[in-house]
């Protein structure tokens, strides 16, 4: 065994006189050497803090009480110095640009090893030896922030590898990358995996490539460990892949983990899927012609065309860079177009950023950097007190904010103390509580869980039966399915692809969902009948 | 060009601007950096660019200018006077208004151009070299020092990146801009720069820095020792002039403390580079006549061997001028010589990838 919890227990630091929170509780499990192990499960269940147990940084970093016994290798890592401990065991985190140190590549995988004062020649060798193994030889001299997010993530690896750790852990690694990158930083963990005999332990949401690849699964929630296999865990998860959901729903047995495994339930007894209607087309609230935007010599968006109508919900898909934010932004009025128009049902958009979100309202990507009052309630004040100049604002239209966004029991809480799926949906409260008609979100669902997932998808159809249009950019194609009723795909700054919903998520559309690929005309587990 | 020319550069700048008090020779030093500017690639991550601090420094300058006008001062060529309050006499001859000459602007103008030469120097400086090209060079007792520094560095641009972001999201809720929305701005902004700042703690501590045994207890002894012998020997010497040999002997301690104190941290720290900076035999000869230069002007200026200095006080007589003092101005001009002798392509090399890096709106590097 490489790691053992024995009766651990840990709180993260309270403020005096607060009773403490167990944000692990009696943890007692074992974790074999060569395991390639998933912790899953909701957001602020433990994943994060279990996974700093095991390197130390809990409660080296962090602080709070801890009881009950670790063992990482014959080390107790609540005691072994940093620098120690960071020779056998690696972390990747959330977000690479956080922890990046030097300035190039090849700096930054050098950093851990010149720390550790290992010999030039010595140093030479690994890097060489990292660049290929990860595949990225040709990003060698280049500066880190001009690198996509799956590119980040994999030198963010790369350098957490430079010093030969045994066990690798990763902090929801695929979160912030689009659907490419997320299959070259999953395939590269597997390589190293199978070449390297690394002991990888992944806290992530998205389960749908993980779950049929790793040999164990932990389930962490409130503080709670339980271990099964990956089909155990197809069965008791609360939030699973759309083939294991199906599964479930038709009692397949053994649980499915991929399309693959499920063709051979499906070619036995073969299923239908029950149409959704969406709701009637409107009149057109947004219409785009022509939109082309430029940054200096870069076209990131060229002649995108497209109306909008209420009742309509768009996913917007595309890579990491190839326009989507652009497009936003460009609607809102942040940037300038070099050309093209945007019109806001029959009218040319009005000209300032303010007058423009009153009708089409943006939620940026990670909006919660933006709050600063000391209550929710203050939050959804002040939007509504610059939304309604002029016009007599009461008590009940804050409260009927609130209540609208589900967020009525934690009016008088602060913001910051919220956990962080809490925090976006006040976010995403603050910027819409005017109730504009078009919404356009810049991913809201990045690294939500089940649960978020589904409320906002639940938000959204509502908004859209009550005669509103949305615009949601995602790289999320399992969750987009449960509220899209047309997909708009972007490839370098042009639209490539406009489709209805059952087009595009069909399996022979550009954006075929695991359900589709099963059940002709299905997009959702709950589709099929 | 090396980090270590660049910076023997800044040195030689430094020591000619802040001994002379000509204008002609700091006018001189002046073109020599502008010179310089406009030839020293950016590939620094400059914090502020060039000409930001080209504004910024003016403007000290003409508010300098405004300070000594508001003072008064004193001098045989009245310009005008400014009526203000006699304020009594213990305060120190603090003075508000008052006749204006002609020698104190000019002596004020020639005080704010020194300033206005050290800061571009640092501006060029800061704009050819990234921080973290300073910290390779940077020795072994300083580096975790330097590497704090280094980040910090590296962090300010990002929280200038959160503001502007932060202002964007106030516009998208409506809110009208203007100086009542500062501290919505400023609050996130801080708390934003903080939690990133923890979360890279956090990440380089798993990385192993940081927690590297703090050495030996003697020279850290010591290395504390130097500062207070250091002071004693500058007391000395300049209240005690009969005994200077103490303050000698106590200048010589205190640096031998010091210099044992760097070499036991260079050899119980163990870190290595991967990429240690070569130096060109140019940039090595360079930077050794741009060190002995500044030693020069000060040694000389201070022993009166050349005239560096120049009063207007007295008559506001013409300031003189020297060929040595011509030529020891025109020295600070080295580094565009080495620069206009290699080719413009590989001193622009890194730039289209630095400028795509600042470009606010790539859409790459929005997390």
């Amino acid at each position: 065994m490489t790691i053992t919890f024995e009766r651990l227990s840990y709180a993260y630091p309270a403020e005096a006189g607060m009773a403490p929170v167990w944000a692990l509780d009696d943890v007692g499990t074992a974790i074999a050497e060569g395991s390639f192990g998933l912790l899953a499960g909701p957001s602020a269940g433990g994943k994060s803090t279990l996974l700093r147990v095991v390197n130390g940084l809990v409660p080296q970093f962090h602080g709070g009480r801890m009881t009950g016994r670790v063992d990482v290798q014959g080390l107790d890592p609540s005691r072994t110095p940093a620098r120690e401990m960071a020779r056998r065991v690696g972390m990747v985190f959330q977000e690479p640009e956080a922890q990046a140190v030097a300035e190039t590549v090849e700096d930054e995988i050098a950093f851990g090893m010149e720390q550790q004062g290992v010999a030039q020649p010595e140093m030479r060798r690994r890097v060489d030896a990292l660049l290929s193994d990860l595949g990225i030889e040709d990003l060698r001299y280049r500066r880190l922030p001009t690198l996509s997010g799956g590119e980040r993530q994999r030198v963010a690896i790369a350098a957490v590898l430079a010093l030969e750790p045994a066990i690798l852990l990763l902090d929801e690694p695929t979160s912030q990358v689009d659907p490419a990158g997320a299959d070259a930083v999953i395939a590269t963990l597997l390589r190293l995996h199978e070449r390297r005999g690394l002991t990888v332990l992944i806290a992530e949401h998205r389960l749908e490539r993980l779950l049929p690849v790793v040999d164990t699964v932990l389930e962490v929630e409130s503080g709670k460990v339980a271990v099964m296999t990956p089909r155990e865990a197809a069965r008791r998860l609360r939030a699973v892949p759309a083939v294991c959901e199906l599964g479930r729903r038709r009692g397949w047995s053994p649980p499915p983990l991929t399309v693959e495994e499920a063709r051979r339930f499906v070619h036995d007894a073969p299923l239908r899927a029950q149409l959704r209607e969406g709701p009637p087309r409107g009149r057109l609230l947004l219409d785009v012609a022509g939109l082309t935007v430029t940054y200096g010599e870069r076209i990131a968006l060229r002649e995108a065309s497209f109306g909008l109508c209420a009742g309509e919900v768009v996913a917007l898909v595309g890579a990491n860079g190839s326009g989507k934010t652009t497009l936003f932004r460009a609607i809102a009025g942040l940037v300038h177009p070099a050309h093209g128009t945007v019109a806001f049902e029959g009218a040319a958009a009005p000209r300032s950023v303010q007058q423009r979100t009153a009708h089409t309202g943006l939620v940026p990507q990670d909006p919660a950097i933006a709050l600063y009052h000391e209550t929710v309630r203050g939050e959804i004040d002040e939007t509504l007190e610059h939304r309604q100049t002029g016009r007599q604002r009461g008590l009940a239209a804050i409260d009927g904010a609130l209540g609208a966004w589900d967020l009525s029991p934690l009016a008088s809480a602060n913001p910051r103390d919220l956990s962080v799926g809490q925090q976006q949906r006040v976010a995403v409260a603050t910027m819409l509580a005017h109730e504009p008609p078009v919404w356009l979100l810049d991913e809201p669902t990045r690294g939500a869980d089940g649960p978020a997932k589904r409320w906002l998808a639940e938000r959204l159809r509502a908004h859209a039966a009550a005669g509103g249009a949305a615009i949601v950019a995602t790289h999320d194609i399992e969750s987009a399915a449960r509220y899209a009723t047309r997909v708009i795909g972007l490839d370098a700054g042009q639209v490539v692809f406009d489709l209805p919903a059952s087009t595009a998520f069909a399996a022979a559309g550009p954006v075929p969902t695991q359900v589709a690929r099963l059940v002709p005309g299905a997009r959702v587990a709950e589709d099929v009948i | 060009m090396h980090t270590l020319a660049w910076m023997a550069w800044v040195a030689l700048v430094m020591a000619v601007a802040l001994t002379t008090t000509n204008p002609y020779y700091l006018g001189v030093v002046l073109l020599c950096i502008l010179l310089v500017a406009v030839l020293a690639p950016r590939t620094g991550s400059a914090v502020a660019g060039f000409r930001a601090l080209l504004i910024l420094g003016s403007g000290l300058f003409v508010v300098s200018l405004g300070i000594a006008v508001i003072n008064g001062n004193y001098g045989g060529h009245i310009l005008f006077t400014i009526p203000g309050p006699s304020v009594p006499d213990w305060l120190g001859g603090l003075r508000l208004g008052g006749p204006v000459s002609a020698e104190g602007l000019v002596a004020e103008a020639i005080r704010g151009l020194a300033i206005l030469c050290v800061l571009l120097a640092f501006g060029v400086f800061n704009g050819a070299v990234s921080p973290h090209r300073v910290l390779r060079t940077t020795p072994a007792a300083l580096f975790h020092a330097g590497l704090v520094v280094t980040v910090g560095l590296t962090l300010l641009p990002a929280s200038v990146e959160d503001v502007r972001r932060i202002r964007e999201m106030r516009a998208l809720r409506g809110a009208p801009g203007g100086w009542r929305s500062l501290p919505a701005l400023v609050v996130p902004a801080v708390i934003g720069g903080l939690e990133r700042s923890m979360r890279l703690a956090e990440a380089m501590e798993a990385r192993g820095y940081g927690s590297s045994p703090a050495g030996a207890r003697l020279p850290r002894m010591l290395g504390a020792a130097s500062a207070p012998l250091l002071l004693l020997a500058a007391a000395v010497w300049s209240y005690y002039p009969q005994a200077r040999p103490i303050a000698i002997a106590a200048t010589a301690l205190g640096v031998l403390a010091l210099a044992y104190w760097g070499w036991s941290a260079a050899r119980s720290r163990r870190t290595t580079r991967l990429n240690s900076e070569p130096m060109a035999r140019t940039d090595v000869t360079m930077s050794g006549i741009s060190v002995a230069l500044a030693v020069a002007a000060i040694v000389t200026n201070a022993a009166g061997w050349v005239n560096l200095s120049y009063s207007p006080f007295g008559g506001l007589p013409w300031p003189p001028f020297s060929l040595a003092g011509g030529t020891l101005a025109l020295s600070c001009a080295w580094p565009a010589l080495r620069l206009a002798s290699q080719p413009a392509a590989s001193r622009e090399a890194t730039a289209p990838a630095a400028l795509q890096a600042m470009d606010p709106a790539h859409e790459v590097i929005q997390p």
